[in-house]
């Protein structure tokens, strides 16, 4: 590795210098370049980075190696009636024939990404997606309406997995999309990239489980046109360290977006989920409603913020809600919900609890006969339900995953 | 059928722990029916917690046994499982668990205790059609998530429903009159009384006698600060209404 490219990151550990001998195995792109100068400024996000004082990936991260026990890699979200796009470490495989309304360009280059200062896992993905194997960006433009949802899964045992999605719903189009992190690599980064035209719908609906070994980030950066309408439903079990990061602007009047999510980490999982959305234009509505339940040893981590600026914002509509549960003494929770609001006429809420389960709900439950860990299975259950139910067809098969870890 | 012997118990965590009970001893054979009334905070729910195990509530000394076995040692679902069953003076919500989703969990969590096999999804569907008719409950009820946004009465109503369906052999009545309007007190008494049988032992706290004159109790204990002050048959709770405790006990309760 020459010096040059070893003094991109002050102080590298392992795994940044492994990161760094990645990005110069690929070959050279200004746009790359760009990218992994951004990553490389701060190196893996510490704990005394803001906004990543509870989920340090340099720590979590002192090398990158194919984990010794990776997750059980079973993929609950159906492919059979959607189009398949599969990311492992070593490759990329698709279905290839597609239906009327999507066209993917799979291009060998990076291309810019503009908020690589505010991501810079995602700025990290987009500079190390690429090689023999893999697209450096996978381009998608959706025109028609009634799609298969498109699939996404990020799976398969190896060192790292990275991969860069960017997705355009044209005016009026109508797309679902989900996506499986199954864990298998040491270290996953993907960045998805969702611009929604003037009256467009996307759901997008996001699983996420792995080991205890694996350290995921997923970035998404969304941009919201004229009256469009973004719905996105989380389910996360977290790793050794995940980040389920979204950073969406409304930037045109009368968008929509809704932002659920639910965590539930077991001992030794550490799931994080962040979110920042801008109100750029006025008029838009923003929903997000986050659950979550932590067992002893696990960590869950809240962090979204909601930033209207003063001339641009008015109108905004924007609710905001975190409620977690901490199930077993020795669960961890942290939450920042940030609201930074400089225009005046707005309607802006949030709430924020934690706490445990309820004493006289598991009372009464078991008087009735109903088994203490059961009980609370079915109280968590009930209370992370709301969080899933904008998921549509996906929703079972969410509530399912739930339920199953809940009966444990 | 159950028997209370000389039962001291505490209230609250460790310095803050307070004696309720204090040495009570009660027998309900079985095939009876026994009321027990007296003065707010007299500790008959209290009574009624320390029978079905609620954690915060601790035994400090005597014992209790159903049908001769020690059931203070036993978790609240065990117990639930052999049978004891509260109908709570407040009936607590559970936001997100259909009663019917509820119940038939219980049904299928106790008869897992004890060795049964689980009920089939017509056979407790009859069930439930049948005693909601008897109870007069709306089959829309029974859909919605257990107690919340029910009215009072129609909680007390939901918690004999509950008896009904879970058929249990020894039955706590926690004011289970008070909220009810004047038909609907018929209606659950009914309710009650259907379940009476050689088995069967109740457990009937109210304060107003008018329950009793639906649900006849065999005997009528007046429980203050925590004992058994006084026992006698049903006429003692139409004096208690007509004398007060204080004339009936003949001192200041
Ligand atoms: N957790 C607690 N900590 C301290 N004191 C308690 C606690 N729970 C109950 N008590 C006290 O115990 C006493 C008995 O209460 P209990 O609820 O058993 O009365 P009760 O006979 O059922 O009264 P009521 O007729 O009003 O329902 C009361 O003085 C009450 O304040
Ligand atoms: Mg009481």
């Amino acid at each position: 590795m020459s010096t040059a490219l070893r003094d991109l990151i002050a102080n590298p550990n392992a795994a940044e210098l492994e990161l760094i001998a990645r990005y110069g195995m690929l070959p050279e792109d200004a746009r790359r370049e760009r990218a992994f100068e951004a990553f490389a400024k701060g190196g893996l996000p510490h704990r005394r980075v803001e906004g990543w004082h509870w989920s340090d990936f340099k720590a979590s991260l002192p090398v990158i190696e194919t984990p010794a026990q990776p997750g059980t890699a079973q993929d609950p979200l159906p492919a059979d009636d959607a189009v398949l796009f599969s990311f492992t470490p070593t490759g990329f495989t698709w279905a290839e024939s597609l239906p009327e309304g999507i066209r993917v360009l799979a291009k060998p280059e990076a291309q810019a990404f503009g908020a690589s200062e505010d991501m810079p896992l995602g700025a990290l993905a987009a500079a190390l997606a690429g090689g023999k194997t893999k697209p450096g960006t996978l381009m998608i433009e959706v025109t028609g309406q009634d799609l298969p949802r498109l699939h996404f899964r990020f799976s398969g045992a190896g060192e790292a997995n990275f991969a860069r999605v960017q997705i355009i719903v044209r005016p009026g189009a109508k797309l679902a999309v989900s996506e499986s992190y199954l864990g298998g690599a040491g270290f996953t980064a993907s960045l998805m990239e969702f611009s929604l035209q003037a009256g467009a719908e996307c759901s997008r609906t996001v699983y996420q489980r792995t080991g205890k070994a694996e350290v995921l980030a997923a970035t998404a950066a969304v941009q919201l046109d004229e009256g469009a309408d973004y719905r996105q439903t989380t389910l996360a079990f977290g790793g050794k360290l995940t980040r389920l990061e979204t950073r969406l602007t409304h930037q045109e009047t009368g968008a929509k977006a809704t932002l659920n999510a639910a965590y539930l980490c077991a001992d030794g999982h550490h799931a994080d989920i962040t979110t920042e959305v801008r109100h750029g234009a006025p008029s838009c509505v923003t929903r997000q409603l986050t659950k979550g339940a932590v067992l002893d040893g696990g960590r869950g981590v809240y962090q979204g913020k909601f930033f209207v600026p003063r001339n641009v914002g008015q109108k905004t509509d924007a609710d905001m809600q975190h409620n977690a549960l901490l199930l077993e003494e020795g669960a961890e929770v942290f939450a920042k919900p940030e609201l930074e609001i400089y225009a005046d006429n707005v309607e802006c809420a949030h709430g924020n609890t934690s706490g445990a389960l309820d004493a006289n709900q598991m009372f009464y439950m078991r008087q009735r006969g109903i088994a203490e860990e059961e009980a609370r299975a079915l109280l968590t259950e009930a209370f992370i339900a709301e969080a899933l139910e904008e998921a549509g067809e996906l929703e079972d098969v969410l509530r399912v995953q739930a339920r199953a870890w809940l009966a444990r | 059928m159950l028997k209370i012997e000389n039962l001291t118990a505490t209230v609250g965590e460790a310095e803050e722990a307070k004696q309720i009970i204090n040495g009570l001893t009660l027998e309900v054979p079985a095939g009876e029916v026994h009321a027990i009334m007296g003065p707010n905070g007299a500790g008959k729910s209290t009574l009624s917690y320390v029978l079905t195990g609620r954690s915060g509530y601790e035994v400090t000394g005597g014992s209790v046994t159903l049908n001769g076995e020690d059931i203070l040692s036993m978790e609240p679902e065990e117990r639930a499982a052999k049978g004891m069953f509260l109908s709570f003076q407040y009936p607590v919500e559970i936001p997100g668990v259909p009663v019917m989703t509820f119940v038939r969990t219980a049904m299928n969590s106790q008869r897992k205790l004890r060795g049964e096999d689980e009920i089939s999804a017509p056979d407790f569907i009859k069930k439930s059609r049948e005693i909601a008719k008897q109870l007069k409950l709306d089959a829309e009820m029974l859909k919605r998530p257990v107690n919340v946004g029910f009215s009072g009465g129609e909680k007390k109503r939901l918690e004999i429903y509950q008896m009904m369906m879970l058929e249990p052999n020894f039955l706590i009545l926690d004011e289970t009159d008070s909220g009810l309007d004047i038909d609907a007190l018929k209606t659950v008494a009914e309710g009650v009384n259907a379940m009476r049988s050689p088995e069967r032992g109740m457990l009937v706290i109210t304060h107003y006698q008018r329950l009793l004159d639906y649900i006849k109790p065999d005997k009528v204990h007046v429980l203050s600060a925590g004992r058994i002050i006084k026992t006698g048959g049903a006429d003692l709770a139409h004096r208690l209404e007509a004398e007060g405790y204080e004339g009936v006990v003949g001192e200041a309760v």
